[in-house]
């Protein structure tokens, strides 16, 4: 008897939810605002963003927007790694975003059919030189700010002038390592194994797009380079002196940095969020890698703000209408500086205090003395899916040499673009 | 002897369990530490045992929101689940004819379909069923349960399946020739003797919609509908993690099931006990 | 007119969930197979161009994918080996009326509840610092050094942290299954004078023959599709020597922008796996006995 009781119960549960499933759709419409569904009365747009850190403050300043102007900003939870696909998935299911972000112009071209050109907006023009996403001469997107790498370095242990060229960079490194401390970090993630650093010899050419596009042709290669070649003995001395970058993930090679075990790592000034949860007890400050003599910091843009579109024209206005004030008014900035701790991009935009390895980025940023982060332009996913394995069979096998690793990366290279 | 013997015995499984066990001793020892002391040694017994990774973890996570959700989902899920899984298994087990063997085999191969193939045309799919006929697939819980419940079935299905193959035909034709309905035989006669397997079919399929991410990563987009998994977000920032507050999370998502395992435990151990079955 | 009201029940019953199923699973898998006749970049908005078997014809060419289905085909073999031996071995050792059966029932448990990131993160610490502290103590650095970083070791270290994840999922499986060995022919066979391997091998694997056909199929399917575990333990390194097939599908679709070409490989590694698998519930199905 005790059965037939629950099976009513479970029968009526199901008709409860088909019933709760059909109603639920009057009821509440979130997520999808499509031409044609008349939410137009109450204004709402939807913010999809690649970068979990500001999640939190974004929705605050939202909500401070919404308080001004009525206009309800939507933000959706982010999902860090797996973004692009997350988003790519949303679009193709209709249920696009009206604000969302791009790394680069690779993925701007990937959604070329998506993005809206804000060449004629008010508030691309205080955009710092060169800092524009650009894509078909038209800007698409607006950088979240400024961003650097170079060498991390330990002011007690390294001086700026033991690090200007090939030389004096693996002498350096070799007098650490009979010193007992490990001179250089680089770890295992694929970014900051390879990704970043590889930049260099990209970044050195007269005009990094051409080049790129000519290897991609196969009309040049690395191993031919004269700055590839160097890149190759760089890796060299590092394999020959540093610590097993494979041996040590993020959280480790900052560890070892901040107990002063490591004097420099390969890293950007978004490291700094680790290092401040220790107590250092040395200056720290950012060099450039000195590739060729290079004596510029790497510096570019991670995220853009992009608009959608393909959403109806009111919902691109109120999203352009939300990028002006967030990048205009004295509350967004406050929010862009200190909340999501930016170092801004735009010329409006005072960045207030910074910590040390932020400051080098901007003071280099402002001054023009940077080179371009030439791995945005890299064919997509190239790093993780190519790169990286070349670099960890370099660091693996103790016989491949510098030039074997350029010669491998050729290849890699050919692979993704093939 | 004997008694030597059976120490013997206990002492050894408790050893190899708590060999089983150690890697989550690395989780809550880690849940206590700052960032340096976990570089320091991630072995090592914490200086101190603040609760404060897991305040800071709740807040953050606004657990008791996504506890809700979560409970909301899988419960529902799992309920649709027993009851449509049992039902279809015995169907199928039943009657024996081509369909029903046709049936079966599809919903076995589909088990081996990597989810990462289907979930893009699943999203169209289920976007379109939105758009032209207006129910709400996407960003509400009642869709992901939906879908929770097709792509769970397979398993469910398989498992009731094998089961049901090993119960006697003889107890239903009594109650048939007694003139119930072929819903009241399954619900009075069946479903009581299937409980060691409904036990096993719930502890499944609670684990892996409790701790699912990929889907409801894809479907629910709304902050408040967020499941414990998904709310762990935070914890994994582009270049920095939180590793005690992540830590302090998965323990707090562990927590509940545990729970219901152990409470489900006494189940499946009495076993058929009642001998109304074999 | 009893037919038609046996077809009535018949679809009353498995009606609801075959369309559920057929909606969230088998359209959106035929929508797949469409795709891969397609070059197709995988943005709605963008082109689609029609390329026949183009894709399929591609599949043989490329050697990473070659080499990833069958690094997926070794691992699978090895992990359903080890996560059976390991959950049956539990199994038994937890219904014995071992006093602490229950608490380790438990703990053996509960890996099976922690997921993707995490478990990968544990275990890269465990296989880098503890692996080669015990190296260290026993100088036995030949074996116990950091599996991930050697491509000679990184596919052990997988079916490592696989058979860790999912033993206890298979355990439960397997205890059920003892569970319902009726007491009475245990308590025969030892009155007759049955030693417990008899015991195990006349008794217990016959009838436990259902559960060996779920475990297998179940340990075959999920070593085959392994995602998350891979994504967060070598992230397929170190170079490539555990990139699994799902990890290259994804890294083909999302990673190289090949919608149809990630598809086309779905599909043609499925079939294989799928005759496989068919293979093993069906032959394992005829063993089973019928009480």
């Amino acid at each position: 008897m005790k059965f037939k009781k629950r099976a009513l119960v479970s029968m009526l549960m199901i008709a409860f939810m088909l019933v709760l499933t059909a109603c639920s759709g009057g009821s509440s419409e979130k997520g999808s605002s499509k031409e044609g569904s008349k939410e137009s009365s109450d204004k709402k747009i939807t913010i999809f963003q690649s970068k979990v850190e500001i999640s939190e403050q974004l929705e605050k300043l939202a909500k401070e927007y919404t308080k001004e102007t009525g206009v309800e900003v939507e933000i959706w939870g982010t999902t860090g790694d797996d973004y692009l696909q997350q988003l790519q998935i949303k679009l193709n299911s209709k249920q696009g975003p009206s604000i969302f972000s791009l790394q680069h112009v690779k993925e701007a071209e990937k959604l070329n059919s998506y993005v809206y050109d804000m060449s004629n907006e008010e508030y691309v023009k205080n955009i710092a030189p060169n800092m524009e996403l650009k894509y078909d001469d038209k800007i698409v997107g607006v950088p979240y700010g400024v961003e650097g790498f170079g060498l991390v370095y330990n002011k007690d242990l390294v001086k700026p002038e033991d690090l200007k060229d090939y030389q004096s960079f693996k002498s350096t490194l070799e007098k650490l390592k009979a010193d007992g401390i490990n001179p250089f970090g680089l770890s295992q993630e694929a970014y900051f194994l390879i990704g970043h650093i590889s930049n260099y010899p990209f970044a050195l050419q007269k005009d990094h797009f051409d080049f790129i596009d000519q290897l991609s042709e196969g009309k040049v290669t690395m191993a031919d380079t004269k700055e590839f070649q160097e890149f190759g003995k760089f890796f060299e001395a590092i394999k020959a002196n540093a610590a097993n970058p494979l041996d040590v993930n993020y959280d480790k090679e900052i560890g070892d940095f901040a107990s002063g075990k490591t004097a420099m790592i390969h890293q950007g000034n978004w490291a700094y969020g680790m290092l401040k949860d220790y107590d250092l007890g040395f200056e720290i400050g950012m060099l450039p890698f000195p590739l060729n003599g290079n004596d510029k910091l790497s510096v570019g843009v991670g995220n853009n703000w992009a608009i959608n579109g393909t959403k109806d024209k009111e919902e691109v206005k109120n999203a352009n209408d939300f990028l002006k004030w967030m990048l205009n008014s004295d509350l967004g900035k406050k929010y862009i500086v200190e909340e999501f701790g930016f170092v801004p991009a735009m010329t409006n935009i005072d960045p207030g205090e910074l910590d040390p390895l932020s400051q080098a980025v901007f003071e280099a940023s402002n001054s023009g003395n940077t080179i371009p982060w030439a791995q945005n332009y890299y064919p997509a996913n190239v790093v993780t899916n190519d790169f990286t394995p070349v670099a960890q069979e370099f660091f693996i096998s103790k016989d491949m040499t510098g030039q074997e690793l350029i010669e491998k990366l050729d290849a890699a290279w050919q692979n993704a673009v093939k | 002897m004997r008694t030597t013997n059976k120490i013997l015995k206990e002492v050894l499984l408790i050893l190899v369990a708590l060999f089983f066990l150690s890697p989550i001793y690395i989780i809550f020892v880690n849940s206590f530490k700052n960032r340096q002391e976990l570089y320091e040694n991630v072995l090592a017994w914490p200086e101190n045992f603040g609760f404060q990774y897991y305040i800071g973890a709740m807040e953050k996570m606004n657990f008791l929101n996504a506890l809700g959700n979560s409970l909301y989902i899988t419960i529902i899920s799992i309920i649709l689940l027993v009851v449509l899984s049992s039902m279809t298994a015995w169907m199928l087990v039943r009657t024996n004819n081509k369909l029903s063997n046709v049936i079966f085999m599809i919903f076995i191969a589909t088990m081996l379909i990597p989810f990462q193939t289907i979930m893009m045309p699943l999203m169209q799919l289920m976007g379109n069923i939105m758009d032209t006929l207006g129910i709400p697939m996407l960003n509400t819980r009642e869709g992901l349960i939906f879908m929770n419940v097709g792509f769970n079935s397979s398993i469910s299905v398989f498992l009731y399946h094998g089961f049901i193959k090993s119960v006697p035909v003889s107890l239903e034709e009594a109650a048939t020739i007694d003139g119930a309905s072929k819903f009241g035989v399954f619900w009075r006669i069946i479903f009581p003797i299937l409980k060691p397997i409904t036990v096993t079919v719930l502890i499944i399929n609670i684990i892996s919609i409790w701790n699912d991410y990929l889907l409801p990563s894809l479907t629910l987009t709304d902050k408040d509908l967020r499941t414990i998994p998904l709310s762990t977000f935070y914890f994994f920032g582009e270049f920095t993690i939180q590793w005690n507050m992540a830590m302090a999370g998965l323990l707090l998502t562990m927590i509940p099931i545990v729970i219901f395992f152990i409470l489900a435990q006494k189940h499946i151990i009495k076993g058929i006990g009642d001998g109304a079955v074999k | 007119m009893t037919k038609r009201k046996n077809w009535g029940w018949y679809a009353l019953f498995t009606a609801p969930l075959v369309i559920i199923f057929s909606v969230v699973v088998i359209i959106p898998f035929l929508i797949g197979i469409y795709y891969s006749f397609f070059d197709w970049d995988g943005i709605a908005a963008n082109p689609m161009v029609f390329v026949g078997l183009e894709n399929f014809a591609k599949l043989f060419d490329d050697e990473r994918f070659l080499n990833s289905a069958w690094l997926t085909i070794k691992f699978t073999v090895l992990a359903v080996i080890s996560v059976n031996i390991v959950g049956l071995g539990f199994a038994l050792l937890v219904t014995s009326n071992l006093r602490t059966a229950n608490t380790a029932r438990t703990m053996v448990f509960m890996p099976y509840l922690i997921g993707g990131l995490m478990l990968g993160y544990i275990w890269q610490f465990v296989f880098s610092d503890v692996f080669t502290l015990i190296g260290e103590i026993t100088g036995l650095d030949s074996i116990f050094l950091n599996w991930l970083l050697d491509p000679n070791y990184s596919l052990y270290a997988l079916v490592v942290v696989f058979t860790w994840q999912m033993a206890g999922y298979i355990m439960i499986i397997y205890i059920a299954g003892i569970q319902a060995i009726p007491g009475e022919l245990l308590e025969a066979s030892k009155i007759d004078g049955a030693n417990n391997w008899q015991k195990l091998r006349k008794i217990i694997f016959p009838l436990l023959m259902p559960s060996f056909t779920i475990s297998l199929f179940l340990t075959l399917s999920s070593a085959f599709k392994i995602y998350d575990t891979n994504l967060s333990l070598t992230g397929g390194g170190p170079a490539n020597s555990t990139e699994m097939f799902a990890m290259n599908i994804y890294n083909e679709i999302f990673g190289y922008s090949n919608y149809g070409l990630g598809q086309a490989k779905a599909i043609v590694f499925f079939l294989i796996v799928a005759v496989i698998a068919l293979t093993q519930v069906y032959l394992t199905k005829k063993r089973e006995v019928e009480m």
